[in-house]
């Protein structure tokens, strides 16, 4: 007899996606881009927090009260000369015309605004409580002033950023969670949907695993699409809020310093591998369990 | 010879010891069903409907678990095997669906076929032999048909074809000839004849068609509000 070319391709034995997958798809992709700007959100702020507080730990501002610019001067000399000085540098008004830019623009501060007199001063590494020999020595050679200790509102902002990461860590968790139960739920389905094709193959001696693997590779892909799906979004909207942050960088310069970095990209990456691994386990697990129901 | 070795030389295909079957709590289905099916034996299993015709057989192709007794399949006690032994056992067995039982997104090609793809075997190793079965069962000009598109009686030649194609050492069928008309009904218990005769494999056909028994010599089992009432040649006649 005249034999048939053989199949291209051999025709899956779970049919192909219908309308049902689809809105899976959506609804992965969806808690996926959700999981990826969270965590993307939850760097990018700890990342800023951890610049911004490794700036500000060993640096103390003093506020001088009463003095002119030779007491300033002074008292600048007496700061840089004390034990556990780095550096001390009196502020000028130019700089300090420049802080209050934002608010009285770049034209220079009005005449009569009367700024305080501040000396900026470094601590020398491992030195913790210059605040307070800095006010000793200050109050002994008659100077009015107030210390404000960078470290003290640093371990503060520290402290704030730590409970956000660990709420973002909890909300990325809890996305990741839902969506395996999500495809868990749907796996179940599309197995009840196919029981007719899942019961032939168990009677025709299919072991569990052959027919979990059908499943977990329909769901392993659906979770690569999904997860790149919503990868891709997320990698949108931070390209966007950098850009939208970047072109008002003057208005904006109080909010932590937004970029994508490799370990940003190594998130969006890791998206749909995690989210495909998540959906493939999830659906072994749901097969392999509806199958022990049956002899 | 058959192509699996049963696991004891002498043990029988199928072997019931007092069997009883009932589902959640109702009444028993089948009661106290004893019996074997000698390997290479050919059977008929008969009975007015509901007697409990599938649910015995249901019960040999392991898609039941007996509530009560115990069942061998080819010497082996299924109540003590695991699940891919139990998965195993089943590949030795093939049925033919009183319903067919086709999947209807793959063809007719690729329904026979799949017994051999469950065993993993390549197309290129089966592709012959599927299409050669088709052929005999005159299905050869409908190789990529889909289901859907067959009519019932080539649907069931399907069905029959996809329970033979993988050379089984137990053969079930449901009604098989119940779709189709009375020369292909002859040529499929010539199938089987051939089947069980040369392959030695045991045939058990549950039919209510007393003229297809009556044309053989087989030995016939009968079943009676789930008992066994006769289980010898002869006996179900006249």
């Amino acid at each position: 007899m005249i034999r048939s070319k053989p199949e291209e391709r051999e025709t899956p034995l779970l049919p192909e996606s219908d309308a049902r997958e689809v809105a899976l798809l959506f609804v992965v992709a969806a808690l996926c881009f959700l999981a990826a700007l969270v965590a993307l959100s939850a760097r990018a702020s700890y990342g800023a927090a951890a610049e911004w507080t490794t700036a500000a730990s060993g640096e103390l501002t003093v506020r001088l009260r009463g003095v002119d610019t030779r007491a300033a001067g002074d008292a600048e000399t007496l700061i840089a000369a004390l034990d556990g000085v780095e550096t001390a540098r009196l502020i000028t008004r130019e700089e300090a015309a420049q802080m209050l830019a934002p608010w009285f623009g770049t034209d220079g501060l009005p005449a009569g605004l009367p700024v305080p007199v501040l000396v900026e001063v470094k601590a020398r590494n491992g030195v913790t409580d210059l605040a307070s020999s800095l006010a000793t020595a200050l109050d002994a050679a008659g100077f009015e002033a107030l210390i404000d200790d960078h470290a003290k509102w640093g371990a503060d902002v520290r402290r704030a950023l730590g409970a956000a990461r660990f709420a973002a860590f909890a909300a990325v968790a809890l996305l990741v969670a839902t969506a395996i139960a999500v495809i868990a739920f749907a796996t179940h389905a599309a197995l009840l949907a196919r029981r007719d094709i899942v019961n032939v193959l168990h009677l025709s001696g299919a072991p569990d695993p052959f027919i979990a693997n059908l499943f977990e590779r329909r769901f392993w892909l659906l979770g690569l699409r999904g997860g790149v799906l919503g990868a891709i979004a997320a990698l949108g909207v931070a390209a966007f809020l950098v850009f939208a942050v970047g072109a008002n960088a003057e208005r904006t310069w109080l909010l932590p310093r937004l970029s994508l970095d490799f370990w940003d990209f190594v998130i969006l990456l890791l998206t749909p591998i995690i989210a495909g691994f998540s959906a493939r386990i999830a659906a072994r697990r749901t097969v392999i369990k509806e199958l022990a129901r049956t002899i | 010879m058959p192509r699996h070795s049963p696991d004891r030389i002498d043990a029988p295909s199928v072997r019931f010891d007092r069997v009883g079957l009932r589902y959640d709590s109702s009444e028993d289905v089948l009661s106290d069903l004893t019996f074997e099916l000698e390997q290479g034996s050919f059977t008929f299993l008969t009975g007015a409907s509901g007697a409990g015709k599938t649910s015995l057989l249901r019960l040999i192709y392991l898609a039941l678990q007996p509530s009560a007794g115990e069942i061998y399949l080819f010497g082996q006690r299924t109540s003590q095997l695991k699940r891919a032994q139990l998965a195993a056992l089943r590949r030795r067995v093939g049925i033919v669906f009183q319903d067919f039982r086709l999947l209807e997104h793959l063809s007719a090609y690729e329904n026979v076929a799949l017994p051999l793809r469950v065993q993993g075997k390549k197309e290129v190793s089966y592709r012959a032999d599927v299409e050669d079965l088709l052929q005999w069962v005159g299905l050869g000009a409908r190789l990529h048909a889909r289901p859907t598109t067959l009519s019932g009686g080539e649907q069931q030649r399907v069905a029959i074809a996809r329970a033979l194609v993988a050379k089984p050492d137990l053969l079930i069928a449901d009604e098989p000839t119940g779709n189709v008309d009375p020369e292909m009904g002859e040529r499929l218990m010539r199938l089987f004849a051939e089947l069980n005769k040369r392959l030695g494999a045991s045939v058990l056909i549950a039919t209510h068609d007393l003229g297809l028994i009556e044309r053989t010599s087989a030995p016939v089992m009968r079943l009676q509000n789930g008992l066994l009432v006769r289980d010898k040649m002869g006996d179900t006649r006249g």
